[in-house]
């Protein structure tokens, strides 16, 4: 029987889930934080042939200490190639060679469409966030998606107030008239609470499982429309043992993933 | 033939106001010498742009020096949103500056597309969202929709583009330009490679045989070139790999500033107006910091083999 810790934080359970999702072999384009965290459980458990990238042009870094941006110094040495964005994002994204991306942003709705441009209007926002950066061409082009989402029905609407980046943009049939490359788009959405996954008939989003110590009328109420359940619902594994070593004693002996329960992710 | 100069000299003969400018780097080789020249020379109505950019922009931004924005991207990283940027969108301070939004992918791909002159150049991003309903000051000429000659579907086109100018900060360059970069690269080859003229600042000038020793890791050859500027730690806070680290305290000493208009306007007249130059900017820093801490941010020497080109 596998051994499940019950000492473990929200963001640890998250990453988690996000290593889960990753395939043996897969190529993935990485952030900082918890993509890089969950690629990494993902290489030192189930996936050891997983290799990541950063859009600012490095492959297969081998960073001395946690990186604090993908732009960061520790993704220099070591790594097996640097170019730039025009190699990752060009090259190796828009050539069709990506696996996995990860994204987050300030909301995402239904169809798995992310905001990262602006809350309220355009021309007048309430707040001006920070643009698309690499999200839409990642949203657009990597194979499977992977969202990480704070869960909260401000986060999670109907419709995001701006689509930055491409999910199933208004259901069924939309990536393919837009011409985006078959075969991508949003994959899962990883929350605090839940992970939900997308209806392959409707392209909607809907509850697969619930955290532990999660319900299922609390996760609807937090969620932004009407949130369909599985009918296979079930609780999210918690972190196994052999995870949350990987995440304490080798990727993250400093801890610095508690920050994320500072920023809501409990 | 020489072309080394001073930040001023070079700032003052080849940015004119109301150019459009490309400025590298991407937390890697951000050319903030430069930068700060180009706010304490209060220069106006620029056109600047990026892919992914960061505290320099938002700092220009801040300053009143831009004027359009062509845009993927701007945070603080670490330290959240770019506060200058905000104020200047969502209340006009010191007044609106004017956006024109594309993505990481689609902004370098513009800047290759002027690199290598040609007038557009075709991208699979942007399409089914509102990045592609917004227009800015680019109007029509945002992008076109076409149907390939080729095979008849659907294709976006993205146009070229041709800064007057581009800055950027590396390693090494020699005194005629020929200029050598390792590292991340983020957009800088092709930014420097479509502007008509290019400044490059560099940590230090080196020969042209040195240069020769490792041609490969020159990003835009003396031709281009209109000004070289010597200026170590010149990408201060921003890091230059093999010479130093990003100022993490720095960082959240700009944050704090910028988060209030009174707070930005004491940090550029501490660090930017009431400084001559680069050289004043590392000794006030080391007057303010301590030279420990200047020093702590230098890199190690590396011991590894040296590339080799026998044959």
């Amino acid at each position: 029987m596998t051994d499940h810790p019950n000492d473990y934080i929200k963001p640890e359970l998250m990453a988690c889930c996000g290593a889960r999702e990753i395939r043996d072999g897969d190529v993935v384009v990485v952030g900082t934080g918890f993509p890089t965290m969950s690629a990494n459980i993902a290489k030192h458990t189930h996936a050891p042939r997983a290799v990541m990238m950063q859009e600012s042009g490095v492959y297969d870094a081998r960073p001395r200490r946690p990186a604090l941006s993908v732009g960061d110094a520790c993704l220099n040495p070591g790594a097996a190639m640097i170019g730039g964005l025009v190699d990752i994002m060009g090259m190796f994204l828009q050539g069709g060679w990506i696996d996995v991306g990860f994204l987050s942003g300030s909301q995402v709705d239904r169809f798995g469409n992310i905001n990262t441009t602006c809350i309220g209007p355009y021309d007048q926002p309430k707040s001006r966030l920070p643009g698309s950066g690499g999200a839409n061409p990642i949203g657009a082009m990597a194979r499977r998606v992977l969202i990480i989402a704070q869960h909260d029905p401000r986060r999670l609407p109907a419709r995001v107030d701006f689509v930055t980046t491409p999910g199933y943009i208004d259901g069924a049939g939309a990536r393919e008239k837009w011409n985006l490359p078959a075969g991508t788009g949003p994959h899962v959405i990883i929350t605090n609470k839940a992970v939900l996954r997308f209806d392959p008939e409707t392209k909607e989003a809907y509850l697969a499982s619930f955290h532990p110590g999660c319900t299922i009328d609390e996760i609807r109420s937090l969620t932004g429309w009407d949130l369909k359940v599985a009918d296979d619902v079930h609780e999210t594994e918690p972190p196994r043992a052999e995870e949350l070593q990987v995440i304490r004693e080798v990727l993250d002996p400093h801890r610095m993933i508690k920050i994320y329960e500072s920023k809501g992710y409990v | 033939m020489s072309k080394v100069m001073t930040m001023k000299e070079a700032v003052a003969a080849h940015v004119q106001d109301g150019d459009f400018v490309y400025i590298g780097g991407y937390i890697c080789r951000t050319p903030f010498s430069a930068v700060h020249e180009i706010i304490r020379q209060r220069k106006s109505g620029l056109t600047i742009t990026r892919g992914n950019a960061a505290d320099d922009f938002d700092m220009m931004i801040g300053a009143g020096v831009v004027k359009r924005f062509i845009s993927t991207f701007i945070s603080l990283g670490l330290y959240g949103l770019a506060r200058c940027y905000r104020r200047s969108l969502e209340k006009g301070i010191p007044h609106r500056i004017e956006v024109e939004e594309y993505t990481n992918l689609s902004l370098p791909m513009m800047l290759m597309a002027g690199a290598m002159g040609m007038p557009f150049v075709p991208v699979k991003d942007l399409l089914g969202t509102d990045l592609l309903n917004i227009r800015g000051f680019m109007g029509e000429n945002k992008y076109k929709r076409i149907e390939s000659p080729f095979d008849g579907r659907p294709v976006l086109l993205v146009p070229a583009l041709n800064p007057d100018v581009g800055i950027i900060h590396v390693q090494q360059a020699d005194e005629g330009g020929n200029a050598q970069m390792w590292g991340i690269g983020g957009d800088c080859k092709y930014g420097a490679n479509a502007s008509k003229k290019v400044i490059v600042s560099c940590e230090r000038i080196v020969s042209r045989e040195t240069i020769g020793k490792d041609p490969s890791r020159t990003i835009v050859p003396d031709f281009k070139v209109a000004a070289v500027v010597e200026e170590p730690f010149a990408s201060h806070p921003g890091y230059t790999p093999g010479f130093y680290d990003l100022d993490l305290g720095f960082g959240y000493l700009y944050k704090e500033a910028s988060g209030t208009v009174e707070g930005f306007e004491a940090f550029l007249k501490e660090w930017v107006y009431d400084l001559p130059d680069r050289a004043a900017y590392i000794q006030h820093f080391i007057d303010r910091f301590g030279y420990a801490r200047f020093r702590s941010l230098q890199a190690r020497f590396d011991f590894g083999y040296p590339v080799s080109y026998e044959y």
